[in-house]
This record gives C-alpha cells, structure tokens and sequence, in this order.
C-alpha cells in the first residue's frame, strides 16, 4: 500500500467517523425507538383484535412492506416537499426509517405475543387485574423477551439501512465516504473503509445484544 | 350460608352441548368434588362460573347478588373474581414473576395494596403452603408440586369466598400429587370453600363433604360424599366408581 493511499486512510477515517456518531447513530437510535413504540401499538391493535384498527394496521403493514425503503424515502422527503411539506432532511429520514422498520417489528412483536400461552392471561384475570393490566404487567414483558433477538436483528439492519438516507441529503457517513472518493479517486479503499465502520458500529450492537439477552435471562421459559 | 348458587347453565362450542343444564350451590366451608369422565364438561362448567367461558345461559347468585352469565359485565366479572380463586391444572404461574411476586401481583395491581402490606401476606401464605424458602424463584426453577403451591398461595392470598381448583394435580408427576393434595388437605380443614374438579378419587371419599358425578354435560349424580361412594342411586355412578375400583386394582 502506498503512503499516500495509507494518508488517505488515515485522514479520512475520523471525516467518516464523525458523520457516523452525528447522523448514523442518532438516526438509528431515534427511529428505533419511535419504530418499536409503533411495532408495539400495531401489533396490540391486532394482538386485541379492535375493528377497523386491525385492518388499518394490516393495510399499513401490506403497503411499507411491500415497497422498497429507497421509494419511501423519497416520497417522505420529495414528494411531501412538492405539496409544500418540506421536511428538514434529518427529521425525514427519521420519519421513513420509524415507519419502515415499525412494519418489520410490528410482525416480530405480533408472533411474540402469540407465543405468550392463553393461561397467563387467563391466571391474569383469575387474580381480579384487567385485561390491559395483565396484558401491560405479564403479557407485553413475555413477548418482548421472546422478541428481543429478532428486534435486535432488525436494529443492526437498520443502522447499515441509514445509509440510504444519503440520497435525501442527509450527511451521514455513507455520504462523507462519496464525498471523499470524489476527491481522491480512492473508491476501493473509502468504501471499504467505510464498510469496516459500520462494522466496527453493527459489532458493538451485536456486543450488547448479548449482554442484553444475558441480562434478560434471570428466568427462563418452559 | 350460602355462598354461590349457578342455575341452568348451559354451553355449547362449535358443535353439541358441552353443558346441557348443570345447576350447584355451595354452602360456606363445603369441599365439593366434581368428578366424571373427560369429556364430561366438568372443568368447562369450572371455567363458564369463573367466567373463563362465556355460558349461553344460566344465572348466578353471589353475594347477594343474581347475575345473567350470558349478560354479565365486565365491572361485575371483575368484582365477582376478587373474592374468589382459581387454581389451574397446568398452575399458569406467570413466568416473568418470582414465587413472591406471583403472590403480590394481584394485590399490588388489582387491590391497590401497598407493596409492604401484600408481602406481608404473600409471606404468610407461601409459609402455609410450605414455599417460604423457594420465594424468590421463578416457576421455571420449581417442580411441578412447587408450582401449584405457589398457585395455591395465590389463590389465597386474595381471601377468597371459594376456591376453583381445575384438575389441580392432573399435570403432575404421580410423586409430586402428595405435597399438592395435602395442602388442599389443609385449607379443607381451615373451613375454606372449595369446589375441585379432580381424578383424585382418594381426596374426594376423604376431604370433599359433596361429590358429584357428571357425565355427557349433566349432574348425574350428586350427594354427601359418603352416600355417593357407599351408596350411590344412579347406575352410572356405580358403573363409574367399579371402573375405577378395577383400574385401582388392576
């Protein structure tokens, strides 16, 4: 490798870094948790079986899932930008992400609730709590236990998603990198480089989703 | 003093009737035993007057009270299940909740008690029942006996009128029915109120006051435990209590 390739590197590294811990961290973390308070809600709406939030939930669903992340981006940053709405990029990319990844997530708290057996929430009601007592005290803390791997699956695929955010002006890493190949003509070794970044972010997460799981493992099912 | 009395209830799933007219009442500090053949609708008439299921038909009075099944509300379900028990075969502990917290939940969340105060009450029962030393494990470190006591703490600890008990020793491993029976063993002799869908033949000739017998969604027979086994009337009891004496004896 040349010195020059190895200062190229070298100086770029903290200019993708930085946008990463600015943008991409953010952005996963806000839209995750505005992601899992909508996965929660659309999932209860069908868990409960209320009329015409069920179809509602189930039309919403149909529709992100059925359309690619790319298309939806754009519709919430263009599209509502021509009828006037024009959204900060940052706050659009947030809305696109929330909404998409609820989607997702709606689906894994849904089977999660599921698998919660009839008899707790019958022994729930037995003891004289309310349906949503038992359904927000025993129920909900089940499921989402059962639902904590695969939701955290859906977490580290949505930090590697923000970079798609790129293509609506949002500075965040994936976008620095492009910024720099523009500049050096170093496409092989940014982009890798840039790779190994969000590596480098995908495996702290993988990190504490172990220590997370671990934690959550003081009882164990039958 | 009478404490329920359920008349004319009835119930059908997608199909025949599963409860074809079946009527009871209870006497504060009877043990009543129900028995019958699976398939007799005994532990469904258990759950249609612990509202578990929605009875078709049949009324129920409960302290002072007479209530539609079919119509009840939710507001009079819930008053209603605060003073009383239900003990599942499978105990359906919650499994996200020590021994202890299985004990306190219903008091903290459903009566409003203050944390101190109901496990002052949930320590007194776990100590009756004999789990003092296990309260602060969850139901999957308990074997299956341990299980239903803690189900059996909980039950009381509402100070229930009655107590349901649905096959309470059916899910069990035969060496863990003792610890479970002697302990319904003792809350019979403490005066509680218990109507005990059960197989147990033994703790219904020696701990129940009434048995009856169902069969096919009807009370075929129903009479002080001593008659019933002695003495029974109707064929179907005797054709019942011989097939079991042959199988205890097989």
């Amino acid at each position: 490798m040349s010195e020059r390739l190895i200062g190229i590197l070298v100086d770029s590294f903290p200019k993708i870094l930085i946008p990463g811990l600015m943008y991409t961290i953010p952005l996963t973390a806000i839209s995750f948790a505005i992601a899992l308070v909508i996965a929660i809600l659309v999932a209860l709406v069908q868990f409960m079986n209320i009329k015409g939030l069920r179809q509602a939930a189930r039309f919403y669903i149909w529709v992100i899932r059925g359309t690619p992340l790319l298309v939806q981006l754009y519709v919430v940053f263009y599209g509502l930008g021509q009828l006037g709405l024009l959204l900060p990029p940052f706050l659009a990319g947030i809305i696109a992400l929330s909404v998409n990844e609820g989607a997702y997530c709606a689906e894994t708290v849904r089977a999660a609730l599921e698998s919660v057996p009839k008899g707790q929430m019958e022994a729930g009601e037995c003891v004289g709590m309310s349906y949503m007592q038992t359904m927000r005290r025993i129920i909900l803390p089940q499921a989402m236990r059962t639902a904590f791997p695969p939701l955290s699956n859906s977490l580290i695929s949505m930090l590697k998603d923000t970079s798609l955010v790129a293509n609506i002006t949002v500075a965040e890493m994936f976008m620095a990198a492009q910024r720099i190949v523009a500049r050096t003509y170093e496409p092989l070794a940014i982009y890798i480089e840039v790779g190994v970044i969000y590596l480098l972010f995908s495996t702290l997460l993988t990190f504490l989703q172990r220590k997370g799981e671990k934690a959550l493992n003081t009882y164990e099912f039958r | 003093m009478k404490v329920l009395e359920v008349q004319h209830v009835k119930k059908a799933f997608d199909g025949p009737d599963i409860l074809k007219d079946v009527s009871l009442s209870v006497e504060s500090g009877d043990v009543i035993a129900i028995l019958g053949p699976s398939g007799s609708g005994k532990t469904t008439f258990l759950r249609c007057i612990n509202f578990l299921e929605k009875a078709d038909e049949g009324t129920m009075w409960f302290a002072g009270k007479t209530y539609q099944l079919p119509r009840i509300t939710r507001r009079d379900i819930s008053a209603i299940r605060m003073r009383t028990g239900f003990v599942f075969q499978n105990y359906n502990l919650f499994r996200n909740k020590t021994a202890l917290q299985n004990v306190t939940e219903g008091l903290i969340v459903a009566r409003h008690m203050d944390r101190e105060e109901a496990e002052q009450i949930a320590l007194e029962q776990l100590r009756r029942v004999d789990m003092i030393d296990r309260k602060d494990h969850f139901p999957s470190q308990l074997s299956g006996g341990q299980q239903q006591r803690v189900a059996i703490a909980r039950a009381m600890a509402t100070d229930p009128e009655i107590i349901y008990f649905d096959e309470p020793t059916s899910a069990l491993d035969p060496e863990l029915i003792g610890e479970v029976l002697s302990v319904m063993r003792d809350l019979a002799s403490q005066g509680m109120t218990m109507v005990v869908v059960t197989h147990e033949m033994s703790f219904a000739r020696n701990v129940s006051n009434r048995a009856i017998l169902m069969e096919d969604g009807v009370i075929v027979e129903e009479a002080p435990t001593s008659e019933f086994f002695n003495n029974p009337k109707a064929d179907r009891t005797k054709a019942f209590l011989r097939m079991l004496s042959s199988y205890n004896e097989g």
